[in-house]
């Protein structure tokens, strides 16, 4: 096995995206040769607590086995090592704070008896999917021609966040190309079986697709680029956006229209119908989730160029196109059964009503935002098994330290460590990686020089020389101590040199400060969170907990978001009709389908999440159009009007049905949220909304 | 005087030819490719010590090319490197260290450099060191001195020495910065049981 790692290390190593790789238990070269560097502060540096460590390192009955030691050191394999560092260091004080680094690496050897665990730092960014992508395919290739050669005796395992992010943008990807073909198949498909006509279905589709165009490019202008995500959602708003080209097909098919005159007949219904569309994704986009801003624009200029190019584009486009409007089974029944046990039915609806209130309270919210990650157990496995063999260093849980300077941040990050050495002592943290002694603060380097200097009595001196004697080695070079060095190891001279790559990941430094990160190993968070408390500028952090809080947030804001958003939509049409009743009629089939749809959850024990509160937003925002189509009847025929909007229904489900079949867990909530939404509110319009006459 | 001059033109080439084939020999001599215990005794020069070291032990060399340096006195300590690996346990500090040669830098280095002087194995150095050899008598030594340009400035000069007793050998490593470490060897041991210690000696030192 070693064999074949030290292989390997050099053939990871020739690999353009990587920054450095090592064998997991020892330290690489660059870090012994940064430490050999630190030998001429040696007076600066020793201690974390010098005066509390002072006593026995300055001990003067200790300096005969010091020296014994120091001679032992020479002697051995790493005298090389040791040599330049005691000419400037005789008593080796320097590599006294580098001890724990040592006593991780016999850990680590422990765990890695066999060799085989190896460390790469990458020049990319951990989030870096595309790099990572090549990266990690370049690492497989190097490993399989070793592997070949070597008799296919091993076995490569990769862990760590980019790992992760490779796994999930490909999942994304994947998501994004099933549920765009999805999607576009089953709209295609809806809209042939409602319309028979290929001439009209191409047209519709070349106005879908300016619009997503027209979508995509808004987007790539505003944010500079255009997530998978936005995509895969976007697919989605094919089938929202085919709604108006669909409404005006069946006025056309039914009535004998022209395509203008069923435009201008339906203009004011779809205009308003669209605008509450652009407010439920609005809503979506202020609910503060990372990518829905994104998503939200999307929709605002695919919704407007879809309007706009079925109001002056289409019914040129259509001029010559044949419609037949099938006639879809059991709508018109419906409508009929509805209005004819409208008062029992309406009893039923309000008893529902009354039940789903009461329902509400049994709710159950999903806290845990881990629930709402890719399903990624094989890779976690194999992630646990890999970490088996490093020393533990907790991933997602840290100490963050904070200040408005450098300077600052490090004695507050000293002031850290120092409380988890004894949290280490007590049991409740296995191990930490800190900044000490790689960076040291002006204050803990002017400490350690004061009891270094005050040590340093003609006592101790003459101990130390007389140690130096017993065990043969050179008074003239190791005899004299001179007094610390002057000039204090600044962070700016220490990140200009290897060191920084070594603390990479750890300093944060920019406009509102220094931020400074410490790992940690296995730990008891809350005792640690406790064991920190009162610590000035420093945070434990947990990724997990700091999801579970923003699930909580976003909860909160998507469900105020639901209400401003229906409140903003019934203002919109309140505007338009000036009749409050009406307003109310538009919106209730929707509203009604919310509350009964959180009622169902509710008593299936279904956890609910801010995603599923988003569906529900969008599903308002596509419901309220069906109210208002219904409420309007421009066709005076309300039959018809009822077609069409079945019509739009089936193309919205067909299209957000699709999302059902990604792996990425947010697609399949929305899809089940959005078409449970659209179907109740599609089925309460007619019995809520009396059938219009005029 | 013109004829002299003929006869060593005529004879140099044949000097050369002999002046390799003695090399060969006496590389052949002290090239071991079986398994071989020594006892040692070494002279350590260092820089930052008032008077030379002395150890003694022994030195056991594996079929496999790993290489044991068994210190007994002054105390006992476990020196071995393997074909990737080198360890060290020091029993009385309790140090116990372990790394892969290929990243252990200049101790690495130095490592594979005695490991092959003292398996005979010098064959592998002929393209950092220009090999001399002198034979006065029974006496023999065999000087590497690094070649010129290789932008190692630390690399050792290293003399093997010794006469027609080819279990007896006495190696001189001295390095560049004035360091020497001077080692008397007298073969004791052959064979299997010489394998035997190896594998316990190996397990002693990687602590299991």
């Amino acid at each position: 096995m070693d064999a074949f790692s030290a292989k390997l290390v050099v053939k990871l190593a020739q690999i353009e995206g990587v920054e450095n790789v090592w064998a997991a238990n020892e330290p690489p070269r660059e870090w012994i040769d940064a430490i050999r560097t630190y030998a001429p502060y040696y007076a600066r540096l020793f201690s974390l607590n010098p005066r509390q460590d002072g006593s026995a390192l300055f001990d003067p009955d200790k300096l005969g086995s010091r020296a014994e030691g120091l001679k032992q050191a020479l002697l051995s394999p790493q005298g090389g090592f040791v040599k330049a560092i005691a000419k400037q260091d005789s008593l080796l004080l320097s590599l006294n704070g580098f001890k724990d680094m040592q006593n991780q690496f016999q850990r680590q050897a422990n765990l890695n008896s066999g060799g085989g665990a190896l460390i790469l730092q990458s020049r990319p960014a951990a989030l870096d999917s595309d790099a990572h992508l090549r990266l990690q395919a370049a690492i497989r290739a190097s490993f399989d021609s070793l592997n070949q050669s070597a008799g296919e005796k091993f076995r490569l395992s990769m862990a760590g966040v980019p790992v992760f992010s490779v796994a999930a943008q490909t999942e994304i990807s994947r998501d994004v190309t099933l549920v765009s073909v999805a999607s576009s198949v089953a709209v295609t498909l809806v809209f042939l079986l409602l319309f028979r006509s290929f001439s009209a279905l191409h047209w519709v589709m070349m106005v879908q697709a300016a619009s997503f165009v027209l979508g995509t490019l808004a987007t790539a202008l505003v944010f500079g680029y255009v997530h998978s995500l936005t995509l895969a959602l976007g697919a989605s708003l094919i089938g929202i956006c085919t709604d108006y080209p669909i409404h005006v097909m069946v006025h056309c098919a039914k009535h004998r229209h022209p395509p203008l005159d069923a435009v201008r007949l339906l203009w004011p219904s779809l205009a308003m119908g669209g605008l509450t569309t652009i407010i439920g994704y609005a809503a979506l986009g202020l609910t503060g989730f990372p990518g829905f801003e994104q998503i939200a624009v999307f929709a605002l200029f695919s919704i407007f160029a879809s309007l706009a190019l079925t109001r002056w584009v289409l019914p040129a486009l259509l001029a010559k196109s044949t419609l037949h409007s099938a006639h879809l089974p059991g709508i018109a029944a419906w409508a009929g059964f509805c209005g004819r046990h409208r008062r029992g039915l309406l009893s039923l609806f309000a008893t529902g009503v009354i039940l789903a209130f009461f329902t509400l309270p049994q709710l159950r919210w999903m806290d845990d935002m881990q629930k709402l990650a890719m399903d990624m157990d094989q890779l976690k496995q194999q992630d646990e098994a890999v970490r088996s063999h490093f020393s533990s260093i907790e991933p997602g849980r840290f100490v963050l330290v904070q200040a408005d300077d450098i300077e600052t941040a490090l004695r507050r990050s000293e002031a850290v460590e120092r409380r988890l050495i004894m949290l280490k002592q007590t049991g409740i943290l296995s191990e930490y990686h800190g900044l000490f002694p790689w960076l040291v603060s002006q204050d803990l380097q002017a400490e350690n020089a004061k009891v270094y200097a005050q040590a340093l009595t003609p006592q101790f001196q003459e101990a130390w020389r007389a140690g130096l004697v017993k065990a043969d080695l050179s008074l003239d070079k190791l005899g004299r101590l001179p007094p610390p060095i002057a000039e204090p190891l600044r962070p700016e001279t220490v990140l200009a040199s290897p060191v920084r790559h070594i603390l990479s990941g750890q300093i944060i430094e920019g406009q509102n400060g220094a931020v400074l990160a410490i790992w940690l190993g296995e730990h008891d968070p809350v005792k640690l969170a406790e064991g920190l408390a009162g610590l000035e500028g420093t945070r434990y952090f947990s990724q997990k907990d700091q999801l579970d809080q923003l699930a909580g947030q976003y909860r909160d804001r998507s469900l105020l978001m639901l209400a401003i958003g229906i409140a903003v939509m019934g203002l919109f049409i309140l505007l338009q009709q000036r009749n409050i009743r009406k307003v109310v009629l538009t919106l209730l089939p929707s509203v009604a389908s919310v509350l009964f749809i959180f009622a169902i959850w509710s008593l299936m024990g279904e956890e609910v999440s801010f995603l599923h509160v988003i569906g529900l937003l969008l599903s308002v925002s596509l419901c309220v159009d069906y109210g208002i189509f219904f409420m309007d009847n421009r066709g005076e025929n309300s039959d018809v009007t009822y077609h069409g909007i079945a019509a739009s229904t089936l193309t919205t489900l067909a299209s957000f049905g699709a999302l059902g079949l990604g792996k990425t867990p947010t697609l399949p909530i929305l899809a089940l949220s959005v078409s449970l939404g659209v179907t109740l509110g599609f089925l309460l319009c007619p019995l809520l909304i009396q059938k219009p006459t005029r | 005087m013109k004829y002299g001059l003929w006869l060593l033109l005529v004879l140099w080439p044949m000097a050369g030819l002999a002046n390799e084939a003695g090399l060969a020999e006496l590389l052949g001599r002290i090239r071991y490719n079986g398994s071989a215990e020594f006892s040692y005794q070494e002279t350590r020069k260092l820089e930052l010590s008032s008077s030379p070291w002395n150890g003694r032990g022994m030195m056991l060399s594996g079929v496999d090319g790993s290489l044991i340096k068994l210190q007994l006195q002054p105390m006992r300590v476990i020196m071995v490197s393997t074909e990737q690996r080198m360890y060290y346990w020091d029993p009385e500090q309790q140090q116990r260290h372990s790394a892969l040669i290929a990243q252990a830098g200049a101790a690495g280095e130095e490592i594979t450099l005695f490991r092959s002087i003292i398996q005979g194995h010098t064959e592998q150095l002929q393209s950092t060191y220009n090999f001399t050899h002198q034979v006065h008598g029974k006496a023999w030594t065999l000087r590497m001195t690094p070649k010129p340009g290789l932008n190692d400035e630390s690399a050792p000069t290293i003399e093997i020495s010794g006469n027609e007793d080819d279990s007896k050998q006495q190696v001189l490593i001295r390095q560049a910065d004035g360091e020497s470490t001077e080692y008397l060897m007298v073969k004791t041991a052959e064979g299997p049981e010489v394998e035997k210690s190896i594998r316990r000696l190996l397990l002693e030192a990687i602590g299991d």
